[in-house]
């Protein structure tokens, strides 16, 4: 689900009720995830933080001796780490608060513990890409940092528009990404009347990222929504 | 104020119909009363007949009158006498004969009592071969109208004269009545407006005093008595709005262990297939509550007012292809494949509408396809211009069609679909409803209604059908804010 790398970083895991706390710690380990330190109050929690700075905070908003949107306020004191919350408040007004906060997500209980993964992931990759920039997929991979391709040992520039596009895209790597949110990430906010263009540029991506760009198998189309990039499985890469 | 317009229209056709009532009775009256009075012949044919009843005796003495014309003068108590036309004087006399009666009459004499009396008697005069007959009645039988002349203009106007008479006494008797109700029209308005604001919701008060205290007192104490009941069914409103939003929030973290340890042991290889297998159900069922007590939850709010819509002009179509995405993201089992079979590439179709609801609407949707088909299904998604003008990539001619108001979110499958009685049970329900069952032993209601709610707070509608497909179909209908906007279509390369 995520490069290894990512696997190897600190969560920080802040919820009230211990058999949540086990739950989701056991969700994390299965998932390849060691480091994990829980904490059921704000004061562990903040203790725990000063400690060590975690490198992803799952907090819950409902905490014995305060709540978690205050916490995130402690926190940013000393630490910029992601910050998702894990909360039953799902209002609109407590998440747009979370995120007004600067969280990087908000996710409301009950969850599917797989979605918590996917996200996690999400986040530790945006967050730490600068750390590994590269993107590998089946036949070649892409260095987000430079903006390049490297097939066959080549390497093939992209361009703005297409550096763009494989950033969003890996960003949601094995998730559909909808039509208008590609053309807005690449047209800004206005983006009707796009579609045709964005299929031009994925159709030059296709061909700087694909061994047969008329049959794709890392960048598919899924017919009416949007597009998918398709991860490398390990040991498939032939860059 | 209508009410009291049309009080007052009602009054002046009510006094119409009294007048031409009243001038058709007194017509008729008069009628009876002068034919009564013609009853006996008048005075005036009195004298014409006994006139032509004088004859001259044979012997050239004198003059007698014909027996019947005698008894007639004798009924009615009246003399007579015959004036020579040339010598003016009496040739001729009823015995009767008063002694104050002249016998010798001059020009002016005579055309005096043509127009009126002779010593008090009314007398009447008739012309025959032998002179002039004049008839004088009892004194107090007839008055006389002795100098009956008209102007002529006032005759030649009399139709007019009369209209205006009868317009002015309209207008007076209006007038009376105005004045008469005045007091009692000021009394109802405030009560009438009084009335008519009640319906409305907002409160109302009057003063209490004028002709109709009692009514208005009435009225105001209605007004509070609804305000009171208003009052407490918001509160209850709210009580049980936020006992769900309690009873919601509180569940959610039970349920997430709950949901948490059954995906676990569901993808547990160790464990059996069949523990796999109650576990993956305990976790279906439990996504079951979840949806349930999250629908319930906003359907609750919505019902109540308690979650306003922030409607702004939307592009539909990025939002039910972002809630497919969602959906196929979620969908690891890839058991529900979602086909978009919408125009491609897709118009933007702008509604206002609140996104989220929106989105929740028609995830709630793709939802209701999942859970009715365990076994897997594909879902069909198109969004379109209804009125049949989707299946072109024109924008011109779209705009040009003029009758496309609506645009069209269908989700359908080709599942287990509906009979028909659960269908219209479906379309006919405006409550949460639970439906005894569908093929899959799945109710249907609550994330359905929660579908309309959204879709009407938008200013939509839903409906539902069998698809074409097989399986069952819901139409989101929400009204077209502008005219597709088309994609850059016939420049670009074409994928």
């Amino acid at each position: 689900m995520g490069a290894d790398y990512l696997k190897q970083k600190h969560i920080l895991l802040v919820d009230d009720e211990p058999a949540l706390l086990a739950l989701v710690t056991s969700v994390l380990e299965q998932e390849g995830y060691p480091f994990i330190r829980t904490a059921a109050t704000a004061a562990e929690a903040l203790s725990a933080a000063r400690a060590s700075a975690p490198d992803l905070a799952i907090l819950d908003v409902m905490l014995p001796d305060g709540n978690g949107f205050d916490l995130l306020v402690k926190l940013r004191v000393f630490t910029d780490c992601p910050v998702l919350f894990l909360t039953a408040r799902g209002e609109e007004e407590d998440r747009f608060r979370g995120f007004g906060l600067g969280a990087d997500d908000y996710m409301v209980k009950p969850f599917s513990p797989r979605e918590l993964l996917y996200r996690v992931a999400a986040i530790l990759r945006r967050t730490y890409r600068d750390e590994d920039p590269f993107v590998e997929l089946s036949g070649c991979r892409i260095d987000l940092t430079r903006a390049e391709v490297i097939r066959s040992g080549e390497r093939i520039p992209l361009t703005a528009k297409e550096y763009e596009l494989l950033s969003v895209l890996s960003r949601n790597s094995g998730r559909i990404v909808t039509i208008d949110a590609l053309c807005e990430a690449v047209w800004g906010d206005n983006p009707y009347g796009y579609e045709n263009s964005l299929m031009a540029h994925i159709r030059r991506i296709r061909e700087k990222i694909e061994q047969d760009p008329s049959h794709p198998v890392s960048l598919v189309t899924v017919k009416g929504l949007g597009y998918k990039l398709i991860p490398a499985k390990s040991g498939q890469n032939a860059s | 104020m209508k009410d009291i317009l049309r009080l007052t229209r009602r009054f002046a056709g009510i006094m119409t119909l009294s007048f031409c009532l009243l001038f058709a009775v007194n017509i008729l009256l008069l009628s009876v009363i002068v034919s009564r009075q013609n009853s006996n012949g008048g005075p005036w044919t009195i004298a014409e007949e006994t006139a032509a009843a004088i004859l001259p005796l044979p012997d050239g003495g004198g003059f007698a009158l014909t027996p019947e014309a005698e008894a007639a003068l004798q009924n009615c108590g009246a003399w007579a006498v015959l004036i020579d036309e040339t010598t003016l004087r009496t040739v001729w006399q009823t015995e009767d004969l008063p002694p104050s009666v002249p016998a010798v009459y001059s020009a002016s004499s005579i055309a005096g009592l043509t127009r009126g009396y002779i010593d008090g008697y009314p007398t009447f005069t008739a012309s025959c071969g032998f002179g002039l007959m004049v008839l004088g009645f009892p004194r107090e039988s007839y008055w006389k109208h002795m100098w009956p002349s008209w102007d002529y203009q006032f005759i030649a106007h009399v139709p007019q004269i009369f209209l205006l008479f009868a317009i002015s006494n309209a207008v007076v008797i209006f007038l009376i009545y105005l004045t008469a109700n005045y007091r009692l029209l000021r009394s109802i308005r405030p009560i009438a407006a009084g009335i008519q604001t009640l319906p409305a919701g907002r409160p109302v008060h009057i003063a209490e005093r004028g002709l109709l205290s009692g009514l208005a007192a009435s009225l105001n104490r209605t007004s509070e008595l609804l305000k009171n009941q208003q009052y407490e069914l918001r509160r209850k409103e709210t009580a049980r709005a936020n006992w769900i939003a309690g009873v919601s929030h509180d569940i959610r973290t039970p349920l997430s262990m709950v949901m948490g340890h059954a995906e676990q042991l569901k993808e547990d290889s160790i464990l059996p297939p069949a523990q796999q297998k109650k576990a993956a159900v305990i976790l279906r069922e439990s996504e079951r509550i979840r949806d349930l007590v999250s629908n319930l939850n906003l359907a609750s709010k919505l019902e109540y007012n308690m979650q306003p819509a922030c409607l702004k002009p939307e592009n539909v179509t990025a939002i039910v292809r972002q809630a497919a995405a969602d959906f196929i993201n979620a969908d690891i089992e890839e058991k529900y494949p979602v086909e978009w079979i919408g125009a491609q590439p897709a118009f933007a179709y702008t509604v206002m509408a609140d996104r989220e609801l929106l989105s929740r609407a028609v995830m709630n949707l793709f939802h209701n396809c999942k859970n009715h088909n365990e076994d897997g299904c594909t879902i069909y998604v198109s969004v379109e211009a209804a009125g049949g003008a989707t299946d072109t990539n024109s924008f011109c001619r779209i705009h040009g069609t003029g009758s496309d108001s609506l645009c069209r979110i269908r989700i359908e499958d080709d599942g287990a679909g509906l009979s028909d009685e659960e269908l219209e049970r479906l379309r006919t329900a405006s409550r949460p409803i639970a439906s005894d069952s569908d093929e899959s032993g799945q109710p249907h209601g609550l994330g359905l209604l929660l579908v309309r709610q959204i879709a009407e707070v938008s200013g939509g509608t839903v409906e539902m059908d069998h698809s074409n497909h097989g399986g069952f179909s819901v139409s989101i209908m929400l009204p077209l804010l502008r005219v597709p906007f088309s994609p850059d279509a016939d420049n670009t390369p074409q994928e």
